[in-house]
């Protein structure tokens, strides 16, 4: 995959000044400008995301399986315009996923790895969004559309929405063991290796969900213990620890091949340059 | 696709390698009006996007519309199921015209990449719906309305690639910082214009009735319509960018011989 590497114009050097100006100008003008915005686009979409989620749509944490038809309708009753305003946010703001899968292929791609990681890590996530959640958003949307609809084809909609959205497993599960076997084996020194451990952990909560095709009730169904709770703080620690860990990796860029300078290092670098 | 190293600086026989494989490109290019032209039939060929249909329709008229149109129903749908994917190798150009911008890193071409394929799958699964529904016409009419709905919603939202993929073309263009940019910058601007008009889209479900609706000005018409115009307005620059870059490596060869030789 390549660059063209032509250095913009901008000076490399920071502007003094109030914290605003120096972030404008990290996001607008630095030499890694692609990467700081990449970075902040990823954290602007996972505020926007979790909030929509367990707030605006209250679909999370999920409802229980074992509900009958006239509880669910009542479910779908109550968010009548929550969902529809919620994942409306979704379907706006979804395209800037691309954006982080590209990010973490670019985090591949400075390793001592084939270009093979990356790309299939690229190709796997932007895959996972269709079964992993817009068909969950899409068929809630459909629930809401029309309260006076038959209760059995509401109940389907309700079972299609939440085993889309917590069985669909083996696009996350193959695309963390990819992320972790290119950390592992990296000699760039890009991620530090328990990281690429915590991406095992990750790969495993997609191994503990599949029961929830199976039981309607208990710890491994769709809204149990293990299959949800369990699964959402692994990914929750999983997923603010990249975003720091893409965050060390962007300021350490040095725009090389071979292994990634220490911040430390880079700073006695400087001075020994001055 | 080239590799790092394959760019413009330095190096013996450097020039040489820089030429990117351009062969094919123009027949590529060429898929799109055509594609054009039958995406065109089959819209108009579709009895539900005339006028759009209404979600306020009750389940026995959504019924009878399937019953009444069945051939006109399945030959466009299947068209749009063959031809469907023809965007795609037309997002593939502009990744390719993306990578030749003045970057640092391929942040833009991967997260165009990323996106390319999409929105041609979400709008598979609205195609299979309407195909499914016109599949057994004699089906209970709540179950044709429901797969109905679901084609419309699918359709109708499948806007977050399209969003995403004009934003960051638009991005990739303002930080192509070089004295002749691959595509101008209100390509960028136009791209973030369309990108906005696809927004309301993404709300069809807050109402059956009025401008967000399935059938509404903003849902239907606005979207279309800035979809349409995207089509050919990118289809004309990137050609421009297409051709502009074959000229350039025909210069290029035909320049010193050593070049060629190196």
């Amino acid at each position: 995959m390549s660059a063209v590497i032509t250095p913009p114009a901008s000076s490399a050097t920071p502007p003094t000044g109030p914290p605003h100006h120096r972030i404008a100008w990290h996001l607008w003008r630095s030499p890694k400008r692609e990467l700081w915005l990449a970075w902040a686009i990823l954290v602007a979409f996972y505020n926007l995301f979790f909030p929509v989620f367990f707030i605006v749509a209250q679909v999370q944490p999920p409802p229980q399986p074992t509900w009958d038809l006239a509880t669910q309708v009542h479910w779908f009753h109550e968010r009548q315009l929550g969902i529809p305003i919620g994942f409306g946010i979704i379907f706006a703001i979804g395209g800037m996923n691309a954006i982080n899968n590209a990010l973490i292929a670019y985090s591949m791609r400075r390793m001592s790895v084939t270009r093979a990681f990356g790309y299939s890590y690229l190709i796997i996530y932007s895959l996972s969004a269709i079964p992993g959640l817009y068909l969950l958003c899409i068929a809630l949307i459909v629930g809401t559309l029309r309260p006076d609809r038959d209760p059995e084809a509401v109940g389907w909609l309700y079972d299609f929405a939440f085993l889309s959205f917590d069985g669909t497993m083996g696009v996350f599960l193959i695309g963390s063991l990819i992320w972790m076997v290119a950390i592992l084996i990296d000699k760039n020194r890009v991620f530090p290796k328990w990281f690429g451990y915590l991406n095992l952990c990750n790969a495993l909560t997609e191994v503990v969900v599949a029961p929830c095709w199976i039981f309607r009730r208990g710890v491994l169904a769709w809204n149990g213990q293990i299959a949800w709770w369990l699964d959402m703080v692994v990914f929750g620690v999983y997923q603010v620890t990249f975003i720091v860990m893409l965050f060390q990796m962007i300021r350490r860029e040095d725009f090389g091949t071979g292994p990634l300078p220490d911040l430390a290092r880079k700073k006695a670098q400087k001075n020994g340059e001055a | 696709m080239s590799d790092a190293g394959e760019s413009d600086v330095g190096g013996p026989g450097s020039a040489r390698r820089a030429l990117r494989r351009i062969d094919g490109e123009v027949i590529l290019l060429w898929t799109l009006p055509a594609a054009a032209i039958i995406w065109g039939s089959a819209f108009l060929l579709f009895p539900g996007f005339r006028s759009p249909m209404s979600p306020t329709m009750p389940a026995d008229q959504v019924a009878a519309f399937y019953r009444d149109n069945l051939a006109a129903i399945r030959s466009s749908m299947i068209l749009f199921n063959w031809f469907g994917v023809c965007l795609v190798p037309i997002l593939i150009l502009i990744v390719m015209q993306i990578r030749r911008m003045a970057h640092r890193t391929p942040i833009f071409s991967y997260a165009m990449l990323g996106c390319v394929a999409s929105g041609p799958a979400l709008f598979l699964i609205a195609n299979v719906c309407w195909l499914l529904a016109a599949f057994r016409p004699e089906r209970n009419p709540e179950l044709t309305q429901l797969l109905n709905d679901f084609a419309w919603i699918t359709f109708t939202i499948l806007v977050p690639y399209l969003i995403g993929q004009s934003v960051i073309l638009a991005l990739a263009i303002y930080f192509d910082d070089q004295p002749r940019p691959i595509f101008n910058r209100w390509v960028a601007h136009f791209n973030l214009l369309v990108a906005l008009a696809l927004v309301p889209a993404a709300f069809v479900g807050v109402a059956l009735t009025g401008p967000l609706a399935w059938d509404g000005v903003l849902s239907f018409w606005l979207k279309n319509i800035a979809i349409a115009v995207w089509i050919v307005v990118m289809g004309v620059v990137l050609g421009r960018a297409v051709y502009r870059e074959r000229a350039e490596q025909r210069q290029r060869l035909e320049g010193p011989e050593e070049l060629v030789d190196a």
